[in-house]
């Protein structure tokens, strides 16, 4: 079984807030939320703050949740209303067909894998020193480094949604025509219908505030894409779904959600 | 008709809407104003911006491209209270020019300006571009990746997407008669039931055409525009006559689901991302 929960998150209370400003914080709290042990399942979330005062959490969890922590220390627990919903996710994962389309969100991490950066960092130069020192055989272990343009991001989403199993259509003022022209050669510049609807650099330490100078930072770069697709590979499409897209999907990247196509495009 | 070049005719159509629009042809000084409606000068020079020519660069393949604009929108007029100092807290300097040829401070100093700056708000325009096909092919790349920021008129006048429409293989005056209505769903809507009122329409009833003025070249056109460009450059900005012929066109209103009206919808209509609707309440 597969679930889908929204929970409402309070910006005004302390917990809320350091659960909207870390996704370190969001990533443990989301993880005490399933009943299993804390590596039992690929636990995808997203934060959505389309209006910034009502931000809302996003969850998909294999084992049935239960969001009270949440609730009563970043919500409103005595409030009117559903403070965190849970739905089954399979009637959505029955409905995922060959050329079936819909409007889909993603928040993910787009990154580039080399083993040359240009300019190393005090911690990837030492990475580099030990594995020129060790002499190994095998090749070392390149350095994911996070696209900052949104060019770039854009293409990185682009050039993968084949192996997602999805495809981007073209937009929607672009006549009919011109699909034929991206199904011949994907290189065309015809315009998707895609758009980043949000780019965030997101720097945050592993440990605790209290004993956080000078420990581990983490530092991701994420973007918020958003659009139409089109399903080209069921089997592949709802793996993806369920098992998310990209890097950092225990800071609320690669979960990707599908609704209804906005009024009026078909 | 408007002059018709001896090549294959075709029609590049741009839809300019946006917050703010300005279309001046006549501002000087502290006075910007704006035409109600775009200006040759403003759609050659957007797309020149989108060919990535400098001010200095010569527009004359550009300038020789008919022009149609229709208003699906008029909007309104806002005026802008605007002022200009200098940040450093100097004087501004006065037009004349001391025996150096540097420019002199005002005295007694005047420290702030107060320019009027005019703009269309919340505007809809259809412009079609007639000209040769590969002239358009190659614009029509170009505002779909445009060297520079566009701009409606004036630089802190962003437009709003689809600005592209494409190609047609017609004449302006067809592309302009046979292109759907481009407001937003919400200004569709208004028009039909203030239709359905007028005309004790049932409930269902859409309209099927709205009338839109037009304005397109034409050699024995009444009016004259002074909005031809012959240079960008700052300092030999000029600018042509050309006449101009004033006209209403009956347009399809391009609501959904009606025979003939199979178009795209206008950008504004999507709505926000609702992950639980597809799961069933």
């Amino acid at each position: 079984m597969t679930y889908l929960s929204r929970i409402r998150i309070n910006p005004l209370r302390a917990m809320g807030r350091t659960l909207l400003a870390s996704p370190r914080a969001m990533h443990g709290a989301v993880a005490g939320g399933i009943p299993g042990g804390p590596d039992s399942e690929r636990v995808l979330w997203r934060l959505d703050a389309d209006n910034p005062h009502r931000p809302h959490l996003f969850v998909l969890t294999r084992s049935k949740p239960d969001w009270t922590h949440i609730v009563e220390s970043a919500g409103w627990p005595d409030a009117d209303g559903e403070h965190a919903a849970v739905r089954d996710y399979t009637s959505l994962l029955e409905r995922i067909a060959l050329g079936r389309e819909f409007a889909f969100r993603l928040t993910a991490n787009p990154v580039q894998n080399t083993l040359k950066p240009l300019r190393a960092t005090p911690e990837q130069q030492r990475r580099l020193d030990a594995a020129a020192a060790s002499e190994q055989t095998t090749r070392p272990r390149g350095f994911r480094i996070g696209h900052r343009t949104a060019n770039a991001q854009l293409r990185w989403f682009l050039e993968r949604t084949e192996r997602w199993g999805f495809t981007v259509p073209p937009a929607r003022h672009v006549p009919p025509g011109s699909e034929e022209d991206i199904a011949t050669s994907p290189e065309t510049d015809v315009p998707r219908d895609l758009r980043i609807t949000e780019r965030r650099r997101h720097s945050f330490t592993k440990k605790e505030e209290r004993s956080a100078r000078g420990g581990p930072r983490v530092t991701l770069t994420t973007a918020t894409f958003e659009g139409r697709l089109r399903v080209t590979n069921p089997a592949l499409f709802t793996d993806r779904l369920l098992n998310g897209i990209g890097p950092a999907k225990a800071y609320g990247c690669g979960l990707l959600t599908l609704a209804p196509l906005p009024e009026g495009s078909r | 008709m408007a002059t018709t070049p001896p090549r294959a005719e075709a029609v590049l159509l741009l839809r300019l809407a946006g917050p703010l629009q300005a279309w001046g042809d006549r501002s000087t000084f502290n006075r910007r104003e704006t035409r109600p409606t775009p200006t040759k000068s403003g759609v050659i020079g957007l797309l020149a911006a989108a060919a990535g020519r400098a001010r200095q660069d010569p527009v004359d393949d550009l300038s020789h491209l008919g022009l149609g604009i229709r208003v699906d929108q008029p909007g309104s007029l806002l005026r802008d209270y605007h002022t200009v100092s200098d940040y450093r807290g100097t004087p501004l300097p006065q037009a004349g020019v001391s025996a150096k040829g540097i420019q002199k401070p005002t005295s007694p100093a005047k420290h702030t300006h107060v320019t009027t700056r005019y703009y269309l708000q919340d505007a809809v325009f259809l412009a079609a571009v007639a000209g040769p096909g590969e002239l358009l092919d190659g614009l029509q790349h170009a505002v779909r990746n445009p060297a520079f920021p566009l701009a409606l008129g004036r630089r802190s006048c962003p437009p709003t997407q689809p600005l592209c429409l494409g190609i047609r293989d017609t004449d302006t005056e067809t592309a302009l008669r046979e292109t759907p209505w481009q407001v937003s769903r919400q200004a569709r809507e208004r028009y039909a039931a203030r239709w359905r009122r007028e005309h004790g329409a049932a409930r269902s009833a859409v309209p099927a055409t709205v009338p839109c003025p037009v304005t397109l070249d034409d050699p024995e056109g009444p009016d004259v525009l002074n909005d031809v460009p012959l240079s960008f450059d700052p300092l030999r900005r000029s600018f042509a006559d050309r006449r101009v012929r004033h006209d209403w066109f009956s347009v399809p209103t391009g609501f959904p689901g009606r025979p003939g009206s199979g178009t795209p919808d206008s950008p504004e209509d999507a709505t926000g991302h609702d992950p639980f609707a597809l799961l069933g309440w």
